[in-house]
This record gives C-alpha cells, structure tokens and sequence, in this order.
C-alpha cells in the first residue's frame, strides 16, 4: 500500500501546484488518479516516485516513509518500481530487447543469458515476440507502450505506475493496454497507480479512483460511486460529453424508478 | 538569468556525473560507443579543417613577413608553431563544440524531453553518470589523439602549397617545419586539447540536462552549448597560455 499524507507542491511560482493531498492507494488494485489536464496529477505521481521532492508532507511505501530513507533505502525502493510514461520513454539508442535488459543489466546480479532469457519472458507476456531486434521508432504507439511495460515489470516490482498509458492509442489499442495493466496488477500483486483523464478507461479498469482539482483532492472512493457523488467539480468532469450526459439522465431515471 | 546560477547547477551536475560507475562494464561499453559516435565521425572534418589552416597559414605568413632579414625557411618555422600553439588545438576545438558539443546538447535534450532520463531515475540509475560520464571520457580521450591528427595534416597543407605553387621552395619549407623544433609545444597543445575537450562534453551535456519544453529549446540548449563552449575556450586558452608558457 501506498499513502500520501498532506502533500504540498509548489514551483518557481508562490502557486501551489498541490495542496495538502493524503490519500491511500491499495495493493492488488487498480488506483487511478482522475481530473482535468494541469489539475496537478502528473505532478502527484512525480512526487510519489520520487522524481519531484514535495514541499511538504510525506509519502509511505508499504509503512516505509519515502522522506526519510537513507540513499541505499531509496535505491531498494527503485528497483521495486515499474514506471510506464506518456510517451514510453523507451531508450532511443537500445534495442526493444536491450531495453528490457536495461534494468536487469544496472541491478541484477545475473548474467547475459539469464537477463534475455528474462526480457523475452517479459515481452512475449505483453505480446511482443518478434521486435527484440528492433528499435522504439519502428514500432507503433501501442506496440512502444507494451514494450515499455514488459520494462516496468522486468524487475518483478511491487509498484506499478502509469502516467497516461493510453493517450495517443485508439479505442482498440487503449483498451487491450489496459486490460494488460490489470492482468499483470492482479498476477503480480502490485500496487498499481493509474494517471488518467480517459473516462472509458476509468469505467472499464478503475477500481479506486482520486479525483484531483486544481491541486486539491476533490474527491475519492471506489469506482461504483463515481457517477452518485455529490461533488460538482467531479460532475462537471464526468458529464462534459453529451455521452455521459445521457448515462446520467438515465442513471437518475432508473433510481427514480427503483424508489 | 544569474551566471552564479548556472556555476552552482553545473558544479552539482558534475559532482553527481563523477562517481563511482554502478556497472563498470557498461561504463566501458557506454565510452567506446561515444568514441565511435562523436570522435570518429569528427575526424573528417578535422582532416580537411587542418589541411586547410596549414594551407592559408603559409600562404598568409608569406605574404606578410616578406623582408629580405628574414631567412625563407621562416615561412615553415612559423607555420608550424602556430599550428602547434593554438590552431590545432584552440581553432580546431572551437569547430568541434559545434559538431560534438550540438550533438552533445541536442541528443541529452531530447532525451530529457522523451522522459527517458526522467526513467532511469526512476529506476534507481544516476542518469547524469551513466549518460554524461562516457561522454567526457570519451571526448577527453579522443580530442587529443584528432589534435595530433591535425598537426600532421595542418603541416602537410602547408607542404601542398609549397609543391603547387611557388611562394616557397619545399626544401625550405621543410627545412622551416625542422627548425628549432620546441618539443614542450606539443604537449602543451596535447593539454589544452584535453581541457578544451572537457568544456565541450561538460558544458554541452549541462545544457542538454537541464531542458525543459519541447523540441523549440532543445534547438535552443543546442545553440547555447556551441556559445558558451566557443567563449569558455577562449577564456581557457588565455588561462592556460598564461600558466604554460610564460
């Protein structure tokens, strides 16, 4: 389990990107953290990993208070990260193949043929088979993205965090990238933190869900309550589209018809 | 923005690029793929650079000290000081900061703007040792070896001229190239290769490093590398004059 207890950020500017954010993210399940572009939610996950050092507050792994550990502590906690970025961040330079090594090869007291032997488990468990060879730009969006998940998970690591994992994929693609996250979350027992602002996804794999606004947490709860919430801010976000509008004409309609 | 600044985040980059390598033997591997990439591919325009510096040096050192108390080997003796002292290194460094220090500074800035350097912290690697380190290594390493290269070449443009035309007999120009021969001035352009090479990889992989935005300042990381290399190696050559020489 992950818990962020009353996290601040702040940039260059007085503004506060967050503002005093606690919330809790549980092992096994599908967390995802919703809200509108520039709300601050790639900024909260970059403080939960540690690539962004908050103003205040604290993050706790599995009890292990990230604030407070020593270097060799904080290079433990990183090899127990997986990280799937916007846009993959797959290494340029390196192979697919190379690229899943690329882990194993900084930290794994394995050798050369245990470490492939490893990275194309791990691809062909993402679906990848025939790529080892080839480089991140001749292979499709969808394709980079599974890729940089077989790297992610390379190290068996107990926390998995994805910052937008289907952005730029269509429909198809998104939803079998997703379906991925939460086969490996529920075969690996991981922590899973899901950045989004993809609805489709939220109701398809969304478990527990954080909604941020402007740098506040707005609200949270499990997915079922994410269409009776209170909160207008979290309304106004949901009900944007005309699609959804529907859903929630309808929604009330049959409330109505059931009281 | 404040040079103070800039010294204090360039001096912390550094302190973090010189540690301990966590794999030495991808430290190795990292360093002979920089050597390949950056030094081998600057070897050609170092040879025609060179050719053409020793070219004009004899032809402009002719024209100019045409005075019936200086001996003709004179043209030669000059020529090959002046490539010694600073062409071969200070001028042929100044072109290198923008054929390796632009690719220095565009290659870690797009990097930097992939979130690919954001993912190797994640996972725990000194991004900054891993990428910058085989850089330095390599460019320090080979800069003085393509400084060598230059004297040779630069020397022998010079003794083109002197075969094809006939500003001066090539006896004479090699008898000049001979002459008094201080052995201390190839060493000491060895050592200001090396120092000019570290500004370049340094300087340009700290403007890489730091990029934020897109691919706009990331040309723009790239135009300040080849800037601030270009005046750090003026101002290091008059350093190391001063300190080497007189």
């Amino acid at each position: 389990m992950i818990e962020v207890r009353d996290v601040s950020k702040s940039f260059v500017s007085d503004e506060r990107v967050l503002k005093h954010i606690s919330t809790e993210f549980h092992s096994g399940k599908i967390n995802q953290i919703i809200g509108q572009s520039g709300s601050g939610k790639t900024v909260l996950l970059k403080c939960i990993v540690g690539l962004h050092i908050p103003d205040s507050g604290d993050i706790l792994y599995d009890g292990r208070s990230f604030t407070a550990m020593t270097k060799k502590e904080k290079m433990q906690l990183c090899s127990e990260i997986g990280m799937l970025f916007q846009g993959s961040a797959l290494f340029d330079s390196l192979t697919i193949l190379e690229n899943v090594m690329f882990p194993m090869k900084m930290f794994s007291d394995k050798n050369d043929k245990e470490q492939q032997s490893r990275a194309r488990f791990c691809l062909e468990r993402v679906g990848l088979n025939d790529v080892f060879d080839m480089y991140p730009s001749e292979l499709s969006g969808g394709m980079q993205k599974r890729a940089a998940i077989a790297r992610a998970i390379s190290l068996n690591p107990k926390y998995l965090f994805c910052d937008e994992p289907n952005s730029g994929l269509d429909p198809l693609s998104a939803i079998k990238i997703d379906e991925l996250i939460v086969e490996l979350t529920k075969e690996f027992q991981m922590t899973t933190i899901i950045n989004t602002h993809d609805l489709n996804s939220v109701l398809s794999v969304g478990e527990q869900i954080v909604f941020i606004h402007k740098g506040e947490k707005a609200w949270e709860g499990p997915k079922e309550k994410l269409f009776v919430s209170n909160c207008s801010e979290l309304n106004d976000f949901i009900f944007a589209s005309e699609m959804f509008q529907k859903f929630r004409t309808n929604l009330v309609s049959e409330q109505a018809g059931h009281s | 923005m404040n040079p103070l600044y800039h010294v204090g985040r360039y001096s912390q980059l550094m302190y973090r690029c010189f540690s301990k390598p966590q794999r030495i033997g991808v430290f190795l591997k990292q360093m002979i793929k920089e050597i390949d990439r950056l030094g081998v591919s600057s070897l050609f325009i170092t040879l025609i650079v060179s050719l053409f510096m020793g070219a004009v040096m004899t032809v402009q050192t002719q024209n100019n000290i045409e005075n019936p108390i200086l001996p003709d080997y004179t043209v030669g003796l000059v020529t090959r000081d002046t490539l010694l002292l600073e062409f071969c290194s200070m001028v042929l460094c100044l072109f290198l900061s923008g054929n390796i220090g632009s690719n220095i500074a565009s290659q870690i800035g797009t990097m930097r703007i992939s979130e690919q350097i954001d993912a190797m912290d994640i996972m725990g690697v000194n991004s900054a040792n891993y990428i910058i380190l085989p850089k330095i290594a390599a460019v320090v390493f080979y800069v003085p070896i393509l400084v060598v290269f230059s004297m040779f070449t630069g020397m022998f443009g010079g003794y083109l001229i002197s075969v094809f035309t006939d500003i001066i007999t090539t006896s004479k120009f090699i008898y000049g190239i001979q002459y008094w021969f201080i052995e201390w001035y190839v060493y000491y352009s060895l050592i200001k290769a090396a120092v000019f090479a570290f500004i370049i990889a340094s300087v340009s992989a700290y403007w890489g490093y730091y990029v934020r935005g897109g691919t706009l300042e990331v040309g723009k990381a790239s135009t300040r590398a080849v800037v601030s290399c270009s005046v750090l190696i003026l101002l290091a050559d008059m350093i190391l004059t001063q300190l080497l020489l007189l």
